[in-house]
């Protein structure tokens, strides 16, 4: 990982925030996922917990094991998102980081990064005998429409009651327009760091951008979100303008597609810099970054701008538009390859790859190479089968000239 | 009593084949679920419902990880081994993340066009409906460019009229089959439902009232037998159900996507056709693919295993299906508190050996049997 200053701010940041998540009597708490429009619980001062950031820490420090099997005892198939399982076995075990989440007292859940969170959320709602409030989005087979965003405000507008009737007092509009446009404002610093990886060396990459995601999912739409990312954003650009890369030398750029393998960071860390590779960017990193391409002054109706924004995320768009997207990274960050990651615990991420990965090359003219592994299960890994394809991936790309 | 349908699920493509011929009308394969075939029949298409196949997997490797399930895997390897040459068309509903993506994959890999009649899960009546609407709006063109022909208010009503004959007949053939366990085998009644996926309508209407009026002859047969409730999306690979004609177990009802999902569903209703198709979708039988909690899966389980008078559930598990995976440890909890009997087998399509499967349903079979 790249030595950013700015690490300790963050560090602080997320530990105040589950310290307080986990202490407070006052504020209520839902159970988020990580494409939900968060930015409404901050504005009725709810905190928001993401059962999916909390199963990659678990991973991260190497728990997640236990936890799934755990889980895989109470009946849960090896089938299900990793996720999940680690999800369910921490809160059957009180284990993990922390010893595990507070309670929800309510969910909210967007089918933006998925289907199977409808699935997994469903559990906990029986689980915890909590409320469940769903905001559908539907797939983006054919781009984003009228009766797409239609259908996504009228359900915001519910939301809102929902809420509303939920805490007893009615939902504050003028505080979600402020905490809209914090979001934006954090969300804006985010995609300026992400493309400061243009530069060559890339003074940030991928794997430092997996590391420094935490506060744009879980607090984006707070003063301190902006604040760090604006801390950590003059610190990359100072290195970009200094010509100072994450690795010491940088042969080879290359897309990241997919969640990160968390249970590996390190050692795919220590690989890639022996090889002189960097991981530029990552279609998952940008997504929350994407959030700032619909500014709050470019509608008139910040519910229109809220759909269109939680609609059109990467992971919720048909191949063609998916294609020409990886298809700019690549020539917009100078590529000269990309790792598609077909993750077992992700589908909608990854299935259809071996499709998009042939036309991506094809349209671009360079190579791409799919590894088989999964976002948290360290048991369906295996580093030689890993290692050895991304060997020889890295063997068939042309250098950065 | 059971040979025609028989004959037609061991002659899939020639039975196509020959109804497309006589019918004139483009085949548009219906994949899984819930995909009303009344607005292809109306739409002069010849619906064909594709649940997967038992074909050995090879070219679709290449499109799918092997993670995904053998009914999105055995689909696509038909389309890639030409083995659905007759099929001009495909209709898909959004019922998981493998499915939107595999529409997805037809859409680059081949020219057949698609339609999808995306299910809204929102609690929200206001967006279900108006989303819906336009949904609708979408299949209704898309349906009307590949077959060429209008959709009417008289064809629809004809359609509904006819899709929600095939329902009660089959409706009526599960209620023999609770109320006469052991009158059918169980491969037999699988067999009779799974020739309706391929067969118009109208014929297939012709074989099951047929087929009721002689079952109606004869009585419920002597002797006990173990009486189960399957549950699962599929209810293949049909050939599972010698073992348990084999073992004498009388499967007395089920719970499967394409079996009493979709049977139980009443008529379409045309005249409202937003109103028609939400209560199509979501109701009456709940599904792990479809979100509603207006209608819980948990009591409703419960309340059919009773009424069926059935010793307990085996969950049927097609493998890498995470909707029913991910509901079916607490279903099980939730049975066992009420003193119901439970368990699940792991089934792929493109199984050719069933001895484990075999063994598993013998040790539960012996389990419930006491």
């Amino acid at each position: 990982m790249t030595e950013f200053k700015a690490f300790s701010k963050m560090k602080e940041l997320m530990t105040n925030y589950y310290i307080e998540a986990k202490t407070t009597k006052e504020k209520p708490i839902a159970w988020i996922t990580s494409g939900a429009p968060v930015e409404f619980l901050f504005a009725m001062d709810i905190i928001p917990i993401y059962p999916e950031n909390y199963a990659a820490m678990c991973a991260a420090n190497h728990q997640s094991i236990e936890l799934m099997e755990a889980a895989e005892a109470a009946g849960f198939s090896q089938d299900i998102c990793a996720y999940a399982r680690t999800d369910f076995g921490a809160a059957m075990t009180q284990g993990g980081p922390a010893g595990g989440l507070p309670p929800p007292h309510f969910l909210l859940c967007s089918t933006n990064i998925c289907k199977t969170v409808i699935k997994w959320y469903e559990v906990l709602a029986r689980n915890y005998n909590v409320p469940l409030f769903i905001v559908d989005t539907p797939f983006l087979h054919n781009g984003l429409t009228k009766d797409l965003i239609d259908y996504t405000v009228t359900q915001f507008i519910a939301l809102e009651s929902f809420l509303g009737n939920f805490l007893g007092r009615p939902f504050d509009r003028d505080r979600l327009t402020k905490v809209l446009s914090l979001s934006r404002e954090a969300a804006d610093y985010w995609k300026k760091i992400l493309y400061l990886g243009k530069t060559i060396p890339s003074p940030f990459n991928s794997l430092d951008s997996f590391i420094h995601l935490g506060p744009i999912v879980t607090l984006r739409g707070t003063r301190e979100c902006v604040d760090y990312y604006k801390l950590l954003y003059e610190e990359v650009a100072e290195r970009a303008q200094k010509k100072i890369g994450s690795i010491s030398e940088e042969r080879y750029r290359v897309l990241w597609d997919n969640l990160p393998i968390w249970f590996k960071m390190r050692r795919l860390e220590r690989f890639f810099e022996e090889k002189k590779c960097t991981l530029v960017v990552t279609t998952y990193a940008n997504s929350w970054g994407g959030l700032s391409n619909f500014q709050a002054n470019e509608m008139n109706d910040p519910y229109e701008l809220f759909a269109a924004s939680y609609l059109n995320v990467y992971i919720n768009w048909g191949f063609e538009n998916r294609i020409k997207y990886l298809s700019q990274l690549i020539d917009d960050f100078s590529l000269t390859g990309f790792i598609m990651h077909s993750n077992r615990s992700c589908k909608p991420y990854s299935v259809g790859m071996y499709c998009l990965q042939g036309e991506v090359s094809k349209l671009t003219g360079k190579p791409g190479v799919i590894i088989e592994a999964d976002q948290n299960d360290p048991r369906v890994y295996s580093d030689a089968q890993v290692e050895t394809r991304l060997e020889a991936f890295i063997e068939s790309m042309e250098p950065v000239s | 009593m059971f040979k025609p349908f028989h004959e037609v699920v061991s002659n899939v493509s020639k039975t196509i084949l020959k109804h497309e011929k006589e019918l004139g009308c483009p085949v548009i394969g219906v994949m899984p679920a819930y995909f009303p075939m009344e607005l292809i029949d109306a739409a002069g298409g010849y619906p064909v419902q594709l649940w997967g196949n038992n074909l050995p997997l090879g070219k679709s490797d290449a499109h799918l990880q092997t993670y995904c399930c053998s009914v999105a895997r055995s689909v696509l390897e038909l389309e890639l081994i030409g083995g659905a040459k007759m099929v001009k068309a495909y209709a898909f509903t959004s019922l998981c993340d493998t499915l939107i993506n595999l529409r997805e994959i037809y859409r680059r890999l081949f020219p057949k066009p698609t339609v999808e009649l995306s299910i809204p899960f929102t609690q929200t009546v206001e967006a279900r409906r108006t989303y819906l609407k336009s949904v609708i709006r979408s299949v209704v063109k898309g349906l009307e460019e590949i077959t060429g022909q209008r959709i009417t208010p008289d064809s629809l009503a004809e359609a509904a009229h006819l899709h929600g004959r095939t329902r009660a007949l089959q409706r009526k053939l599960y209620e023999i089959r609770r109320e006469k366990p052991g009158l059918m085998k169980n491969h037999d009644f699988y067999t009779a439902t799974k020739a309706g996926f391929f067969l118009p309508a109208a014929l297939y209407n012709e074989m099951l009232e047929d087929l009721l009026e002689g079952l109606d002859k004869f009585p419920a047969p002597e002797g006990k037998g173990l009486k189960l409730l399957l549950s699962g999306l599929v209810f293949d690979p049909i050939e599972i159900y010698k073992i348990f004609d084999e073992l004498g177990v009388h499967i007395v009802d089920d719970d499967f996507a394409n079996g009493w999902r979709t049977v139980s569903k009443e008529e379409l209703q045309v005249e409202n056709l937003v109103q028609g198709i939400t209560e199509f979708l979501f109701n009456p039988a709940p599904c792990c693919c479809v979100y509603n909690p207006d209608n819980d899966r948990h009591p409703y389980l419960v309340d059919k295993v009773k009424k069926a008078g059935a010793d307990g559930v085996l969950f049927w598990y097609t493998k890498f299906c995470e909707p029913d995976a991910f509901d079916r440890p607490q279903l099980i909890n939730r049975l066992k508190e009420m003193d119901i009997l439970a368990a699940s087998i792991e089934v792929e399509l493109s199984m050719t050996s069933f001895d484990a499967v075999k063994t598993r349903i013998s040790a539960f079979c012996e389990i419930a049997e006491g």
